[in-house]
């Protein structure tokens, strides 16, 4: 106790030496501090990245695959063409037992259909009015009707109005995605005088008979600029509606098909192997393949892992510099200190006892000014590390914005819907937290006993090899 | 009563051949004073350092009792059995006269209730007030420091004090001063007092004087 308090006491006398090393320890602990915080924000950043953009797999046609095999076994177009029907859809069967995996969180998918409706179509001089990935897939062996039917599961699964590609320009998409409601391209709308409350009839091209009839709750506009050559937007003849209406269809006529793309979300990034492992067990087709988002989300999230990669550089270069710093001011502060440490060893002193004083002065003072250092850098790094991140908060920040009104749900921060229909929802980050946290505060205390530490070595060594006499001899 | 005996104590420094003593061989008792006495080199201050434990010996015993200085903890014998007082008082600057008795009081471990008391005690008894006291030792004359410096040998109640020079640095006047505390410290409280002087002044007041001779 009493070594702490003459420790005390000698930091309180001692005033000019103690306050630079003070000093020293303070700018350590800043930049510390600073650094520490923009890499906990650039690591809260990328974590808020990898949960807002959560790994889905899509099963795609392996189109080249399935070519060179035809081409191999010297197939001609029609034995191809059957060939592709065959595989060219999945069943609602498949992938309900697709998603029944342990690597799936959830899933969703997409129905595609073409039916005729009470409605002019555009006469696009696109050859489609399907979407582009659809052209090449058509049924063949069905009529096909003039508008395409899009049933989506939920709005996770309405990746045109998340990435911008549909705007809501009148309405919005619905709740509920079990009725009869229906969104439609504002050109459509246009030439036939359509407005939001408006019903349309859907007709079955094999059976004009079968007729459902729809309210439209929205109408939206294509931002996608690849059909700059035609007068009319790709979408201009889809009518996007739920599943639960599309389903209907399908099982009112066993000859009506209608293409199915479903999307996985899987639980973490490392199980895409296992996944796709466990679809081929389970019999995807030889021309499928699994595709992941995973190479998206990298991109997004490079620039600011590479901010925290460089601030953990720093971090090293300030703590070595720091070190070595520390390490000259406590050799000096013991050859200054001589003297000192030949009284007390004189007075019978142990050298332990000295090594603790000097240690826990040099503790004390490196402590209170890292604690300081702490104080001040967490202030400077709430606006570094926001001025830095500023590009990244303010893209998540108007992409939640704007996907709120891609689904006609004006500038609410987040549809209250979104929450409920999906499992996952889409959490964004509107602003950096950059404050210096229980975490930093742990990691700075642990930096800087061990920084002290080490620079304390000096003084161990010095002291322990000190003899008494020998300092009070140089002294007198 | 014998506190010390010094048998065929020999000294040469680690890195030569030549002694700087050779087979002193002496007896101290406890009430009484003592001054070693000798020319520059004859090792005089040599010879303080191995009573006080600061060096060893290279050949003989130093007893302290019946104890020999090679067997016991020299630490713990020079901070509860002997006091030292040093020409250049060797105190620490940064602490005050009280503070720096009351350390040495922390350092053995005495077990004195108050210590600040006890310091301030001991500052009446080497002729200083408590306001001195409670001056930092560079704001003290020599006189001042070298009264602090006893009574901080003291504080712990050692049975044996060694002084070297100890009024080396101080006027004639003081030096008499502190010669009779000295004086009192053996008479009275029965300290063994070992003080290495150049001073006839000094040589004269004391019980014993033995005097050093360079060995050849």
């Amino acid at each position: 106790m009493y070594i702490l308090k003459n420790a005390i006491i000698s930091i309180m006398r001692n005033k000019s030496r103690n306050i630079l090393i003070g000093i020293v320890v303070l700018v350590i602990g800043c930049a510390t501090a600073v650094t520490l915080s923009i890499r906990n924000s650039a690591e809260v950043l990328v974590n808020s990245y990898i949960s807002k953009n959560e790994i889905t797999a899509s099963i795609s046609m392996n189109r080249q695959n399935f070519n060179k095999n035809m081409q191999q076994d010297d197939s001609n177009l029609e034995e191809m063409q059957t060939k592709f029907q065959e595989i060219s859809s999945l069943t609602k069967e498949e992938i309900e037992s697709y998603g029944d995996s342990e690597y799936v969180s959830n899933y969703y998918y997409t129905y595609n259909l073409s039916m005729n409706s009470n409605i002019d179509k555009a006469e696009s001089t696109s050859n489609s009015n399907m979407p582009n990935n659809m052209q090449e897939d058509r049924m063949k062996n069905q009529e096909e009707g003039d508008f395409t039917i899009i049933g989506y599961s939920s709005y996770s699964s309405m990746s045109e109005f998340i990435n911008g590609s549909y705007t809501i320009t009148s309405g919005e998409v619905s709740e509920d995605f079990t009725a009869n409601n229906c969104v439609i391209n504002s050109q459509l709308a246009t030439l036939n005088n359509l407005e939001i409350g408006d019903i349309i009839t859907i007709i079955n091209p094999n059976n004009d008979d079968l007729t459902y009839e729809f309210v439209i709750t929205g109408i939206f506009t294509e931002n996608s600029t690849d059909n700059s050559m035609n007068m009319f937007d790709n979408s201009v003849n889809s009518i996007i509606t739920n599943n639960v209406a599309v389903e209907k269809m399908i099982n009112d006529d066993d000859e009506i098909k209608a293409r199915i793309t479903p999307t996985f979300i899987l639980t973490s990034q490392n199980d895409i192997d296992n996944f796709t492992a466990e679809l081929t067990d389970k019999g995807l087709n030889e021309y499928y393949q699994v595709t992941t988002n995973l190479d998206e989300i990298n991109a997004e999230i490079n620039s600011v892992s590479n901010l925290s990669n460089f601030a953990t550089a720093f971090l090293i270069v300030t703590l070595v510099i720091g070190g070595i710093v520390l390490l000259v001011l406590n050799m000096i502060n013991v050859r200054e200190r001589k003297y000192e440490i030949g009284v007390l060893r004189t007075i019978g002193m142990k050298k332990n006892l000295v090594i603790t004083k000097f240690v826990s002065e040099l503790l004390i003072v490196s402590i209170t000014a890292l604690l300081l250092g702490c104080a001040i850098g967490s202030l400077m790094s709430v606006s570094i590390a926001n001025n830095l991140l500023k590009n990244e908060v303010e893209s998540a920040s108007a992409e939640k914005t704007n996907i709120s009104k891609n689904f006609g749900k004006g500038d609410m921060n987040e549809p209250p819907t979104m929450n409920i229909m999906q499992k996952n929802s889409i959490d964004y980050v509107t602003t950096i937290d950059a404050t210096v946290d229980f975490k930093v505060l742990k990691e700075l205390l642990i930096i800087g006993i061990a920084l002290t530490l080490v620079s304390s070595i000096i003084t161990m060594i010095n002291i322990s090899k000190f003899s008494p006499l020998t300092i009070l001899k140089e002294r007198t | 009563m014998k506190i010390l005996k010094l048998e065929n104590v020999s000294y040469k420094y680690a890195d030569g051949n030549e002694y700087v003593l050779k087979d002193i061989n002496f007896e101290f008792y406890k009430g009484k004073t003592y001054a070693v006495k000798g020319r520059s080199g004859s090792g005089k201050t040599t010879l303080l350092s191995l009573i006080s434990g600061l060096e060893k010996c290279s050949e003989g015993n130093i007893y302290f009792g019946e104890k020999n200085l090679k067997n016991i903890d020299l630490d713990r014998y020079r901070s509860n059995n002997i006091g030292i007082v040093f020409q250049s008082f060797n105190l620490l600057p940064h602490l005050t006269g009280i503070e720096n008795i009351i350390l040495s009081m922390d350092i053995s471990k005495v077990n004195i209730l108050d210590k600040r008391a006890t310091a301030i005690e001991l500052l009446k008894s080497v002729g200083l007030d408590e306001t001195i006291g409670n001056r930092r030792i560079l704001k003290l004359s020599g006189g001042e420091q070298q009264r602090v410096a006893i009574a901080r040998s003291l504080s712990y109640n050692p049975e044996i004090i060694i002084a070297d020079e100890p009024t080396g640095n101080l006027d004639h006047e003081t030096e008499n001063e502190i010669m009779k505390i000295f004086e009192r410290l053996a008479k009275v409280e029965r300290k063994c007092i070992i003080i290495v002087t150049h001073s006839k002044n000094v040589s004269q007041q004391v019980d014993n004087v033995f005097e050093l001779k360079k060995h050849k």
